[in-house]
């Protein structure tokens, strides 16, 4: 099977260059990830990310044939040939298919992705009903991939201020829990124009999440949450008033 | 009230509000037209000087180019941001389209008010 691969060694290489590979493949050879193994059989220079072999890591996110995806659920028999392989797009590169994700981290950390609940922690867990448990699926299955953030063509142009898919997916995932007590605080802290607001439904996210989630369900949602906010802020500011005029 | 309370406090919803509220109106609009035009059939410039006579029609059709500007403005800001990276070109680019639209804007509201 023909493969074309990004390379790129930063102590060796002036510039990135793709190289091509013809790898003779095992019938147990199934998926995008063990023909990589191969390959890196043939030539240990080749750099990518790996672990689970599942789908569940998320470590070996790439950009496979022009989409983002993971290459241990990609299945080899889909794809066209030559496999053109590359880095996720929109991060640096480290060396060839792995990428520097401290950007990435920092807008996941920038949404404080933890529960906030200022009560005495009960005897037992904090316990939620079926209902309220069930408005957090489709949120927490989130790996962290990365493949929706770095397809965004919104983080592309704004890595820096825009925080992304997965960050914001994440960010709404506690704002949706039962059990946190900082609503306000999230939705506060996504109002800078670009934080949020950069999302333009392009929805590449979706396409190429690799475990069908739709973060651009959840932005929606957390736009519309800011909405209440704000005619909230909206009807308490025009109590004050009433009340000072009496 | 709201317009203070969401400029100061609500920076960025303020333009994602008003581009949805413009794009609802230039719905509307469209719908009321495409159902004009249906209606009148104006197969000649007579008829279609007559299709925009009534007043309540001119004053939704300046309403419609009023929306159709500040959506522009709000959208090829945004394009702009993302695009053109050099702050001097893009202020100047920025610059441009504001007259662009008023200039547009003066247009539109002369064609409307002139019987």
């Amino acid at each position: 099977m023909k493969f074309s691969i990004y390379r790129f060694n930063p102590d060796v290489d002036k510039k990135p260059y793709m190289q091509d590979y013809d790898v003779v493949l095992e019938d147990s050879d199934q998926m995008l990830l063990d023909a990589l193994l191969r390959i890196k059989d043939l030539d240990d220079s080749l750099s990518l990310r790996k672990s689970c072999r599942e789908g569940v890591c998320g470590s070996d996110s790439m950009n496979i044939n022009g989409k983002n995806g993971l290459a241990c659920v990609t299945k080899l028999s889909d794809l066209e040939e030559p496999v053109v392989l590359r880095p996720m797009p929109g991060l640096p590169v480290i060396r060839d298919l792995v990428v520097d994700m401290t950007q990435f981290f920092e807008h996941y950390n920038s949404v404080k992705p933890y529960l906030i609940n200022n009560d005495a922690p009960p005897e037992t867990e904090r316990l939620q009903s079926p209902e309220d448990r069930a408005k957090l699926d489709g949120l927490y299955e989130c790996i962290l991939c990365g493949a929706c953030t770095t397809s965004c063509p919104s983080f592309w142009w704004n890595p820096e201020t825009f925080v992304g898919p997965a960050g914001l997916m994440q960010a709404y995932r506690f704002m949706a829990d039962s059990r946190d007590q900082a609503l306000d605080e999230r939705l506060e802290n996504l109002e800078a124009p670009d934080r949020l607001y950069r999302c333009h439904n392009i929805m590449n996210c979706v396409d190429v999440c690799p475990k069908k989630l739709n973060p651009s369900l959840a932005i929606a949602k957390i736009k519309d949450l800011k909405f209440e906010q704000a005619r909230e802020h909206k009807a308490v500011a025009k109590k004050h008033i009433e009340i000072k005029s009496l | 009230m709201m317009t203070k309370l969401l400029t100061k406090r609500y920076p960025g919803m303020r333009a994602w509000l008003m581009q949805r509220l413009t794009a609802l109106i230039m719905a509307v609009y469209s719908v009321m037209l495409f159902i004009r035009i249906l209606i009148l059939q104006a197969d000649s410039y007579e008829a279609f000087l007559d299709f925009f006579q009534p007043s309540w029609f001119r004053i939704a059709s300046w309403l419609f180019w009023i929306s159709l500007s500040i959506h522009a403005w709000l959208g090829i800001r945004d394009v702009f941001k993302d695009y053109v990276p050099n702050m001097q070109m893009r202020s100047v680019l920025l610059k441009i389209l504001v007259v662009l639209l008023w200039v547009y804007i003066a247009w539109a509201s002369w064609l409307f008010v002139r019987k």
